[in-house]
């Protein structure tokens, strides 16, 4: 019941968040792309960082949520929580290949390589590999409830990379930009934050569409399986 | 029965279990040869350059034992039908996973005492100095290694296509031990004072504690199938 609950939630909800995050989209990349000034240094380069800086956060936005309905899963042992894990876990790796692309396509210009083995890099590189572990072993395991919980165990283990891709520009002496929004202040122009701010909260908004509508689809797939296996074991198929 | 007796007991069970057939070591040491002399013939190198990348050369060949020998950690109780007995057991699971954890830590530091020498002999490091720095890198930097590979390896041990799936899940979870231990790994072979490598050191023993704890925690739901 909670389960029905939670996706009439969803099938209510979720046109809002779609025609949010695309009005806060639209917004940001015309004031990122067309009003915002380019850079003294970088010129007009450093317009990719209002899709690559919301990206990369959402990657780790999403893989929190990933991690908090893990915990979930494990605690309560609901289907649907595990629907909105897969959903997480794909979109998560969505978001970190954008923003590892995008970095590198930044990279190129401003540092003149494709890619460094700088510690923000790295640790981003072995989100993204954990993501694709935790695909893999979805496929690889046959009994749904177990291939579950073994995800969630994964996605716990595996949330200490987090922290680790945060803080990395500020432990280490990185060849990546210390982060410009911190305890000690903000170290970036207004008329770039504006652009930055409503991206970053629009492409994050857009993860929760997408994450409500990916969880539907997995829920319904999962009711289907079920469905399918009942008619089996009642020779009707 | 009590906690420390199923951690005892089961560490100590891998332990005479290896000492009979000596299956695991053996194949975690030729391995490991193996690797150290595909990259002594690899490398033609000076004095210098070595010193650059023979942590490196190291913590690969220590990876890949890992690999090998973690791997197997649990695959001998599916096979003699231990499972069951583990979930039956009156105690909590974590117990099950601190034996099994510190049986393979044991066998891991094994392999690496027995393979410093070799790396001395075929690199030509002079390391004697650097003795106790290096010991105290490697046992906290297998502590971790073995705190991930155990609880992978009961995880992997359940699934299709598991020889894959282990290092897929191990290694990327495992990049920040290794960033750890071959940077404590370089200082002490370029005999840089303690002080200089320590936080890495430091590092490595907040992730032992942390893969540790979260896994003796999390070894209930894995035994729970």
């Amino acid at each position: 019941m909670v389960a029905t609950r939670f996706i009439g939630w969803l099938r209510r909800y979720e046109k809002w968040f779609g025609i949010t995050a695309a009005v806060l989209i639209a917004v940001g990349l015309y004031t990122a792309l067309v009003t915002s000034s380019a850079d003294y240094y970088q010129g007009e380069v450093v317009r990719i960082m209002y899709v690559h800086v919301p990206f990369v956060q959402t990657a780790m936005f999403s893989y929190f949520t990933l991690f908090i309905c893990s915990i979930w899963y494990l605690w309560k042992r609901e289907a649907v929580v595990d629907n909105a894990c897969h959903a997480a876990a794909g979109l998560s790796l969505f978001f970190t290949a954008g923003g590892l692309i995008t970095g590198s396509i930044w990279g190129k210009p401003t540092w003149n390589a494709w890619w460094v083995w700088d510690p923000r890099l790295t640790s981003f590189a072995i989100l993204f590999l954990t993501l694709i572990g935790y695909l893999m072993l979805r496929t690889f395991l046959d009994d749904k409830e177990k291939g579950a919980t073994f995800c969630a165990i994964l996605a716990i283990i595996g949330f200490i990379d987090l922290p680790i891709i945060h803080f990395s520009v500020e432990w280490w002496r990185s060849l990546h930009q210390p982060l410009s929004v911190s305890t000690r202040g903000i170290s970036i122009a207004s008329d770039m934050m504006i652009p930055l701010t409503l991206m970053s909260v629009g492409v994050s908004i857009l993860f929760a569409y997408m994450l409500m509508v990916r969880t539907q689809m997995l829920y319904l797939e999962h009711l289907l399986e079920a469905k399918q296996g009942r008619l089996l074991s009642e020779g009707a198929l | 029965m009590h906690f420390f007796s199923v951690v005892r007991w089961i560490a100590w069970k891998d332990l005479l279990s290896e000492y009979r057939n000596r299956e695991n070591i053996s194949s975690m040491f030729f391995f490991a040869l193996n690797v150290i002399l595909i990259f002594s013939f690899s490398f033609s190198l000076d004095p210098d350059t070595l010193k650059e990348i023979m942590p490196g050369i190291i913590w690969v060949a220590f990876g890949f034992t890992a690999i090998i020998g973690l791997g197997k950690s649990f695959l001998i109780e599916v096979n003699n039908d231990c499972m069951e007995y583990f979930q039956c057991l009156p105690v909590p699971k974590g117990a099950i996973y601190l034996g099994k954890f510190l049986g393979n830590l044991l066998f891991m530091l094994t392999v690496e005492v027995v393979l410093f020498p070799l790396f001395v002999l075929f690199f030509n490091l002079e390391i004697l100095d650097q003795f106790l720095p290096l010991l105290l890198i490697s046992t906290v930097a297998t502590i971790g290694l073995s705190a991930l590979g155990t609880l992978f390896s009961a995880l992997t041990v359940q699934i299709r296509a598991r020889e894959v799936m282990f290092p897929i899940l191990l290694l990327p979870l495992s990049v920040p031990i290794f960033i750890g231990a071959v940077e404590a790994t370089r200082g002490a072979l370029s005999g840089d004072p303690f002080s200089m490598y320590r936080h890495w050191i430091e590092l490595l023993g907040v992730f032992d504690v942390i893969f540790v704890v979260v896994s003796f925690w999390i070894f209930e739901f894995i035994l729970d199938y």
